[in-house]
């Protein structure tokens, strides 16, 4: 089974260790090993994120157990993450890739 | 745990046992090289530092060259100049001879010529390479070792891969009472306050907030911002979503102990734990002011791609004097990548492949540190023939 890890045990996102299609069910694992599974409800390629819970727009979006940005949108549990539901907290996206 | 390591008159240890010949000027270079090249076990320290630059530029230089004869590796060190160097030769040599380690001063214009200067040089070099030479390495605990760290060509998985699996080392030496540095001031500009949470107290991360300041005030001076700019187009496409998670990921190298001290370039810290040091994200300047503070070990971690495909991942070809350095590889997705595995000490990609966790990579990561502490060689060592002059940090103009 194709694999996503969840850094740490607060985050609510999970990065893949391969690319995943649409309806697959991965393993979800931590640094030390198996801790679940997860469904992928859109495709995510190598190194992007999946959504472990629901989170509502505004909402923190977790990884390595710190804010990464806040839900743009809101998010379903297995959604593919990135920069069409996520702002950062801090600073806008450049401008070249609005 | 222990390293098996060389003492040190000030009570330090080293994990090589090195003859610096030290350059205090660019127009000795060739000096210095000859006579390292004509004494097995003689390192040549060559750079491009010329008698030209500022003040600080000049103390910074001071700094680098005398903390590199200071490191614990170098056993005993020359200093060769032309005598009207700056910094100066005997200035160098003064500030190694605090460590109270061998250290002699031979200068051109206090020399009768060129020839007596090589023929003393040589001399000298010999002399001390034969002392070193006998000396044994002995067991020292892990609260001697310090590391040095640095990632580059980051990749998707880089965050998740060499970065976690460094931080876990770095945590454990920490956890023993040992020191690691880590640097490169513009990587953390748009983050900085994640990096801020972690200072022991308020004054390291006011310090640690300066040094941000500073820098970004300098890139400012140029006409360009660089916030607003972050995470790239290739970041968004390797699927870094915002500058927190690019800069979370570049931060998971330094595992997750607290922020005990900021440094200036090359500046050697004064207790152990955690350090920052203010520098720019150019491979071999972070690496020479890392050596210079005093690390024992320096390690790469490298993402992927075709950083993983030139064999020179530290930005630097070549021989790098006085550490040895672990470098380690996240990902290898091609074929053409894949025939580098032979080139990296620790292969961290099993991460991805599925077959290794984190901890168990870290596990292997660790026990690689002490053996190569221990005097095995790195891939990186092992490496000879070509060599390059160090770079140094500098901010002023060549004047």
């Amino acid at each position: 089974m194709k694999k996503a890890m969840r850094i740490d045990p607060k985050d609510n996102t999970a990065t893949a260790l391969s690319d995943i299609e649409a309806g697959e069910t991965v393993s979800l694992v931590s640094k030390s090993g198996q801790v679940g599974e997860i469904t992928a409800k859109q495709a995510v390629p190598l190194g992007h994120k999946l959504a472990l819970t629901s989170i509502g727009k505004g909402d923190k979006v977790l990884k390595y157990g710190e804010v990464i940005g806040l839900a743009s949108q809101p998010i379903n549990k297995g959604d593919y993450v990135h920069i069409h539901n996520v702002e950062s907290a801090l600073l806008p996206p450049p401008k070249e890739v609005k | 745990m222990e390293f098996l390591g060389y003492e040190r008159p000030d009570g330090s240890a080293g994990v090589r046992n090195h003859v610096a010949v030290i350059s205090s000027g660019r127009c000795a270079n060739e000096i210095a090289a000859t006579i390292a090249d004509s004494v097995q076990g003689a390192v040549p320290i060559i750079h491009t530092h010329p008698c030209v630059r500022l003040k600080n530029d000049n103390e910074w230089a001071l700094r680098v060259l005398s903390g590199i004869g200071s490191n614990p590796n170098v056993a005993a060190a020359v200093v060769v100049g032309i005598g009207c160097e700056n910094p100066s030769s005997s200035k160098i040599g003064e500030e190694i001879a605090k460590s109270k380690k061998p250290v002699e001063v031979l200068t051109v214009m206090a020399s009768n010529g060129f020839q007596d200067l090589m023929d003393k040089g040589l001399t000298t070099a010999r002399h001390m390479v034969s002392q070193a030479s006998q000396m044994q390495r002995k067991p020292f605990p892990l609260s001697y070792l310090a590391l040095g760290v640095k990632c580059g060509g980051s990749s998707a998985v880089s965050g998740i891969a060499g970065n976690s699996v460094t931080g876990r080392v770095l945590d454990r030496l920490i956890e023993a009472g040992g020191t690691a540095i880590f640097s490169e001031t513009t990587e953390v500009i748009g983050a900085d306050h994640l990096l801020a949470k972690r200072a022991i107290n308020e004054q390291v991360a006011k310090r640690f907030r300066e040094a941000v300041d500073r820098m970004e005030g300098r890139i400012k001076a140029t006409g360009e911002d660089i916030r607003g700019t972050q995470p790239t187009r290739g970041n968004i496409a390797e699927g870094l979503t915002t500058i927190e998670e690019k800069s979370l990921g570049a931060l998971a190298k330094t595992g997750t102990t607290s922020l005990q001290g900021v440094l200036e370039y090359a500046e050697k810290p004064l207790g152990k734990g955690l350090f920052f040091m203010d520098g720019s994200a150019m491979t071999s300047e972070l690496i020479i002011g890392e050596a210079a503070a005093g690390v024992h070990i320096h390690i790469y971690n490298v993402g992927g791609g075709v950083s993983s495909s030139f064999r020179c991942p530290p930005g630097w070809m070549g021989e790098i004097p006085i550490l040895p350095q672990i470098s380690v590889v996240s990902k290898l997705s091609k074929p053409r990548d894949s025939q580098e595995k032979e080139f990296f000490d620790i292969y961290a990609d099993t991460i991805v492949e599925g077959s290794e966790s984190v901890d168990q990579i870290a596990d292997r990561f660790f026990e690689e540190i002490i053996a190569v502490a221990s005097g095995k060689l790195t891939r990186r060592e092992m490496r000879s023939g070509y060599r390059e002059p160090i770079v140094m940090y500098t901010t002023g103009p060549i004047l």
